[in-house]
């Protein structure tokens, strides 16, 4: 096996990981809430009136839960075809909205905030690889998830730099380091080399602005 | 036979932790919830508890360490640990480190019930 392909594994694999982990917490939450309603039911089976507030509470979070698997499933599945073409059309707010939801957890776990936006609304159409483009993405967040402690927030911009496609990475918080400290830590973590290796395979440009905790991927 | 068992459980997932209370106390048992790892330590402190059910992997103090500093103030206390993963391994590593067992999410209430009798040495009814 090359190197690239234990890298595309390695990438596929933490993905996997985390989404099947998300997973199981939603199937345990359905779990629950329908093992409540049937010891509700199971008291008597006048149960329900006497306990229609549970009941209905119960039949809420069974909906919400099932609303979120479905949400994660479709977007797990998008996600698992991202290798299928080298090139396709994506709209690139869009893409970060998925990615966000994708990686949520992972910044959750630190206490950080993970946020899509984009820049004015405005839609911007990008034809690349959608594997590459997840992959630059995904090592961005990682290197940032190692330097900023928690109660930050990161937030990924779909924008227009110099008439190019952008990602803009921008990140911020009260107990946020220094744009020094910030950028010698980024290019510290082993997540940058790898995002410099693999935004070079994408023909993405980084550019750091070092007057604050921000910087872009140029997708050209 | 539950009552007056005092079970904290701790778990990120509000809404599991909320209604997995809820089912325990309908079968006697007086549960009381924990969502972060420094709430549970903090829990601990005021409350004596006979059990805990901890999730392993939380945001900020994670389910062994958390495990590792109540062990440390209380080394008999017993914890029963619940994992999301899809191996055995974090499990596994738990028991290593003193919990008295752990379980698969999503899980079985009669299961736990019988887990937390076993820990505490009782006899399932």
């Amino acid at each position: 096996m090359n190197q690239e392909t234990e890298k595309t594994l390695a990438f596929f694999g933490r993905m996997t990981a985390n989404l099947t982990h998300e997973f199981k917490n939603i199937l345990a939450i359905i779990q629950e809430s329908a093992g409540l309603m049937e010891d509700i039911m199971a008291i008597s089976p006048l149960a329900k009136d006497k306990y229609q507030e549970r009941f209905n509470n119960s039949m809420n979070t069974i909906k919400n839960q099932l609303q979120r698997g479905m949400e994660m499933a479709s977007r797990f599945n998008r996600f698992a075809h991202s290798p299928d073409h080298n090139s396709a059309e994506l709209e690139l707010g869009e893409t970060m909205v998925h990615f966000c939801t994708l990686t949520e957890r992972f910044a959750r776990l630190k206490h950080i905030t993970l946020q899509a936006d984009s820049q004015n609304g405005q839609e911007i159409k990008i034809t690349t690889n959608p594997l590459l483009l997840y992959m630059v993405l995904f090592y961005s967040l990682d290197a940032c998830l190692s330097v900023l402690p928690a109660q930050c927030e990161i937030r990924l911009i779909s924008a227009k730099k110099d008439e190019n496609a952008a990602v803009e990475i921008a990140c911020t918080g009260k107990q946020a380091p220094s744009p020094e400290q910030f950028f010698t830590g980024l290019r510290q973590s082993n997540a940058w080399g790898e995002l410099e290796n693999t935004a070079e395979q994408l023909n993405a440009e980084l550019k750091c602005n070092t007057d604050d905790l921000r910087f872009y991927l140029i997708l050209k | 036979m539950n009552d007056s068992i005092k079970v904290l459980l701790v778990d990120d997932e509000e809404e599991f932790v909320t209604t997995l209370a809820e089912r325990l106390e309908m079968r006697g048992f007086d549960p009381s919830i924990a969502t972060s790892g420094d709430q549970a330590l903090s829990m601990v402190q005021d409350k004596a508890f006979d059990l805990i059910v901890l999730d392993l992997m939380m945001p900020g103090i994670g389910g062994l360490e958390v495990m590792k500093q109540i062990k440390s103030a209380n080394p008999e206390m017993p914890i029963i640990l619940l994992t999301g993963q899809g191996s055995t391994k974090e499990g596994m590593e738990g028991m290593n480190q003193g919990a008295f067992d752990f379980l698969m999410k999503p899980l079985d209430i009669e299961e736990l019930i019988s887990q937390i009798h076993e820990a505490l040495g009782k006899t399932s009814a």
